[in-house]
């Protein structure tokens, strides 16, 4: 192999990450550099401002580049699956950020500045996450991300809650890496390389030289190891307590970025790695056999967090509890792969994020109304701010897959795409699963129309986060409307090229 | 001169892995749930070095990856206690069964 020296490369297409490299690094000097008692909120517009020029030499790229850029035999890589990806992160942090903005003034946390620029950290993780299609640069860009996230959950250093949350994070963290490392060191063993694209031939040749149990091994560690990331079923049990635990922004944070993040890792590792396997037969074995333990993920997923949200009274622990089942709705596309399969995908994780952004700013404002978590406080919320109730009921129908919102048709092509592969079960697990989340779901909208509260006084709702409500909702409701246009957007400009066409069976 | 084989090196590593994995899930004290962390990590040392010299493609790609699973861990270990010490500072325990406020 040709070596190239570093200098060589056009390092301009990574912008982005060296954007927020950038912005982390001179915020954590700012902060030193500032006085003890001067307002660190001018940090956090600063991390707002880094993460936006950010957003826009995403853009640029997108715009630019018909190619993917490799560096570093594909150490980084700039293509249309990572650009995506990073959108996503980068709305994430924005949104987290405008609602960190309002939140600091409730004066809960008294570490401002780290709060931000780990944030930006966190960021750069999953950004690097999605830009690489190597072992060592996955993995590093995965601790970055979970570091980060274990000491933003525990930011709140005075309250019990947060610190058991944050410990009990660190400690599944540390065993989902774990186990993730030590299937990524039977991939590594089994190929004697990092690069994923290498690896899925040599995986092939592996799986058919008599070491199909050792590959299977890998993929099955490599899974339980991520499902901590997207908290699916058999490693979800962190999320409800870290949920309840950290600050409302970092819950919202570790709900839609870190999920994303997790999703991103899926596609990259996993499916990149494993789609070269083809069986004796000549079946593929992703699609086969893998498909199978994915299905069982999802609608284990699915049916366990829909299930034991009904029992929540705590709304962030129903929230957590409903995350393990979009989690399994997510992995839908994953398990039936069809040719629309990182549009669906995609598209699932915009409506997510509309919502759960949504009702995590109401959530975060009705909370420190009431003072109490309970899903109670949520009564009467129509009478005091019918616009809050109304967005919050758009939200709540998007997550429950209810027409005329974003979550609908997300759920609609999931379904679609599972019945076209075949999959009945799952379909069938996706429609019951769907009903049983209704009756947590309307509990929001029970407690908002039908129940009194304790005060019939106004919601006073800080502008930014009116802004990140109204932006939401119009938005839930927009692709609502017109699911087309999104879904055509997704597939007109990323078009991973991930070299599905060569790879997928034949027939398929 | 006696080789060592690498069913061997992995059947190490594994063991290692499992004993690391049920102290971490049975042990009372947080401090020992971390060490058991740490051997399962440095389970997947043991197999990263063992691989890249025995392994079906033997590359020195793993020991390098060894050099970054090793400071990675280091840093987890790190956070991990700094949040132990916040932990007990409001709690006065490191007993992980104690840790049950949120139900």
């Amino acid at each position: 192999m040709e070596v190239k020296d570093i200098f060589s490369y056009n390092w301009s297409y990574l912008l982005p990450e060296f954007t927020i490299l950038g912005f982390a690094t001179i915020l954590s000097l700012l902060d030193l550099a500032m006085g003890k008692r001067s307002n660190r909120a001018i940090i956090g517009w600063l991390s707002l401002l880094g993460v936006i020029i950010a957003g826009v030499f995403v853009t640029l790229n997108m715009v630019n580049l018909n190619e993917p850029v490799s560096y570093m035999a594909d150490m980084m890589r700039v293509d249309d699956f990572g650009n995506a990806f990073k959108l996503i992160f980068l709305a994430g942090v924005a949104c987290t950020l405008v609602l960190s903005l309002a939140y600091m003034k409730y004066g809960e946390i008294s570490n401002q500045s780290e709060y931000y620029y780990l944030l930006l950290t966190a960021l750069l993780g999953s950004m690097v996450m999605a830009s690489s299609a190597d072992l060592i640069t996955l993995f590093v860009g995965l601790e970055l991300l979970s570091l980060s996230s274990f000491v933003l959950v525990g930011l709140r250093k005075k309250s019990l809650l947060a610190n058991e949350a944050s410990f009990k994070y660190v400690v599944s963290g540390s065993i989902a890496t774990a186990f993730t490392l030590f299937g990524m060191s039977y991939m590594y063993g089994l190929s004697g390389t990092t690069n994923l694209y290498l690896m899925t031939e040599r995986l092939a040749e592996a799986y058919n030289g008599g070491y199909a149990f050792l590959v299977l091994l890998s993929f099955a560690f490599v899974l339980v190891g991520i499902s901590f990331k997207i908290s699916a079923v058999p490693n979800h049990l962190w999320a409800p307590d870290v949920y309840q635990g950290a600050a409302t922004p970092v819950t919202a944070f570790l709900a839609v970025v870190s999920k994303a993040a997790g999703f991103a890792l899926v596609l990259r590792l996993l499916v990149t790695a494993y789609i070269g396997l083809i069986s004796p037969e000549g079946q593929s074995v992703l699609l086969e056999n893998l498909s199978l333990i994915l299905t069982t993920v999802a609608a284990l997923s699915m049916i366990i967090g829909n299930t034991m949200a009904l029992r929540q009274t705590n709304v962030k622990r129903m929230m957590a509890y409903s995350g393990v089942a979009q989690a399994g709705y997510i992995l839908v596309p994953f398990a039936t792969l069809t040719n629309l399969f990182f549009e669906q995908t995609v598209f699932y994780l915009i409506a997510y994020l509309l919502a759960s952004f949504g009702a995590f700013a109401v959530l975060m404002v009705v909370f420190r109304d009431q003072e109490t978590e309970e899903l109670k406080s949520f009564a009467g919320l129509y009478h005091r701010s019918p616009i809050i109730a109304i967005a919050m009921t758009l939200f709540v129908l998007s997550f429950a897959g209810i027409p005329v919102s974003a979550g609908f048709f997300g759920k609609f092509y999931l379904f679609m795409s599972a019945l076209l592969q075949k999959h009945y079960w799952l379909a069938a697990i996706m429609m019951g699963t769907s009903v049983i989340s209704y009756f947590y779901y309307f509990g929001f909208i029970r407690q908002m129309y039908m129940r009194s509260g304790s005060t019939e006084a106004a919601l006073k709702v800080p502008a930014g986060v009116a802004v990140i409500i109204t932006i939401m909702a119009l938005a839930t409701l927009l692709i609502g409307i017109v699911p087309g246009a999104l879904f055509d957007f997704v597939q007109a400009n990323f078009n991973p090229n991930f070299d599905f066409g060569s790879m997928m069976t034949p027939g398929k | 001169m006696i080789t060592v084989q690498l069913p061997s090196f992995l059947l190490v590593a594994l063991i290692l892995f499992c004993v690391g994995l049920y102290g971490a899930l049975t042990k009372r004290n947080a401090v020992v749930v971390l060490l058991s962390i740490e051997l399962m990590l440095n389970a997947v040392n043991i197999n990263l070095v063992a691989f890249s010299k025995y392994g079906l493609h033997a590359a020195i790609t793993g020991q390098i990856f060894t050099l970054f699973t090793m400071t990675v861990a280091a840093a987890e270990v790190a956070v991990g206690l700094a949040i132990l010490i916040a932990l007990y500072r409001n709690r006065e325990t490191v007993n992980v069964d104690e840790m049950d406020t949120m139900k």
